[in-house]
């Protein structure tokens, strides 16, 4: 058995490795659609709110494999050349999209519980509608979004292991292998990919739950 | 004159497919049923053991939930469909379809007992006292009194989980449960037209998500007053 540790830790740590790129990269990229799209719904008009709406809740209706397929095998079919994407790019583009839905909702639901006052008072000291927003509004608004954000990122973490089916190297592709090489060992693989994913998400939960009350919480819109 | 789009999307060929995508979605419906009947009793079980004053009760409880939240639900299948066989109370292999309810109730249980501890919680002191002063024992008052109004408190937040645990149920596909991805993997692998296969199973699983979100409007108006 300790045999059987030592030979595959070292492709499981590198599964980790691939694991962390992604959600590192996904949850800069996936923070700042989800930033852009609820702000976009939280000011803009009613066709954009609309739109953005569909948007949220087409992605919100189905699972996250659905993405990954859509957009690894389904956008290739259209012929247009960029749109073939690898499997890499694919990956974070689908995870993306995904984090960006709850980022959205978390953006829009922190800066409704920003009391009104604050804006209007901002907006009677002459301020344009986008100053209050930049100095009165966004600042106390930004504060609340930071402790679900812990979260996000523990439900990025692990929508990881998903996208080890368009064939990533990440956690659970390293551990399936592993489990090819010494199938009689397969719950102790199995069981040691489980403990990598939880020493990685667990402190991520505490600091989220530390943040929590230093900044706050924020009743999201369901 | 829609020729075109026969092109991106042939319907012929997903109009072949309409059993298999019917038996696929009917599947996933029951699943995802039976899975969120059993997290609600898990879920409620875990909530009642977290906030007892036994120490070891709910130090398991936290740690089921601890565990549950950290680690993905594709391992959390993996390993409840290779190793509940092992337990010496099973003297057969689980099939696929057991393993997955199974995994899907665990996991969504986790995430239920929070959100029902949070309605336990915001239930008043008052309540329990009234309910104890006409001699209602323990059982009787959760039964009764406590439960009823919790879950009622929560129902948002318990029909959005339940909207993750019909997504989630598309996973259960990967140890050869046949449900509603599972048919779009089949049009796939017989034909190769990922377009029929997946824009049809996305869609489909909109329309499930459409129905959720009716049935969870007309709860909500059912049980009017209730607070988000």
């Amino acid at each position: 058995m300790i045999e059987v540790i030592k030979l595959t830790m070292p492709f499981l740590l590198e599964g980790l490795w691939m694991t962390f790129k992604i959600s590192l990269i996904t949850i800069f990229c996936g923070s700042l659609l989800g930033f852009v799209v609820g702000m976009l719904r939280t000011v803009g008009g009613w066709p954009i709110s609309m739109t953005l709406g569909i948007y949220i809740h087409a992605l919100r209706g189905t699972p996250f494999l659905i993405h990954l397929y859509l957009i690894y095998f389904v956008l290739p079919m259209t012929g247009i050349l960029w749109l073939q994407l690898e499997a890499f790019p694919a990956a974070v583009i689908a995870l993306s999209l995904y984090t960006s839905t709850y980022v959205a909702e978390i953006v829009r639901g922190a800066v409704q519980a920003v009391p009104r006052g604050q804006s209007e008072a901002a907006r009677s000291t002459g301020m344009t509608a986008w100053q209050s927003m930049r100095h009165v509004v966004l600042p106390q608004a930004v504060k609340m979004m930071i402790p679900p954000m812990g979260g996000i990122y523990v439900i990025i973490i692990k929508g990881t292991s998903i996208v080890s089916v368009i064939g990533i190297a990440e956690l659970v592709r390293a551990g399936e292998h592993a489990t090819q090489r010494h199938p009689r060992e397969l719950m102790l693989i199995y069981g040691m990919t489980a403990l990598m994913y939880f020493a990685y998400c667990y402190p991520v939960l505490r600091i989220a739950r530390w943040a929590e009350t230093k900044f706050g919480t924020v009743r999201l819109p369901s | 004159m829609f020729d075109w789009i026969l092109d991106y999307y042939n319907w012929r060929v997903a109009l072949q497919y309409v059993p298999e995508f019917t038996r696929g979605m009917t599947a996933t419906m029951w699943i995802s049923l039976i899975s969120l009947v059993l997290s609600l009793v898990v879920g409620t079980v875990a909530a009642i053991m977290r906030m007892s004053a036994n120490p070891l009760l709910w130090r398991i409880s936290a740690g089921y939930v601890q565990a549950i939240r950290s680690t993905p639900l594709l391992i959390q299948i993996y390993v409840i469909y290779f190793s509940l066989p092992a337990l010496p109370i099973l003297d057969r292999r689980l099939d696929e379809i057991e393993g997955g309810i199974i995994a899907l109730g665990l996991n969504a249980g986790a995430y239920m007992s929070e959100i029902i501890r949070a309605g336990i919680e915001s239930i008043s002191k008052g309540q329990v006292e009234g309910a104890k002063s006409v001699g209602m024992t323990y059982l009787q008052r959760m039964r009764h009194v406590v439960l009823p109004q919790a879950f009622a408190n929560v129902l948002p937040p318990l029909l959005g989980q339940t909207a993750v645990l019909i997504k989630d149920s598309s996973l259960v596909s990967f140890i050869g449960v046949f449900e509603l991805f599972g048919a779009g993997l089949t049009v796939l692998s017989e034909r190769l037209m990922p377009n029929e296969a997946f824009l049809t199973v996305a869609f489909l699983y909109l329309v499930i998500y459409g129905i959720m979100l009716f049935f969870s409007n007309y709860a909500q108006r059912k049980l009017g007053g209730a607070r988000a």
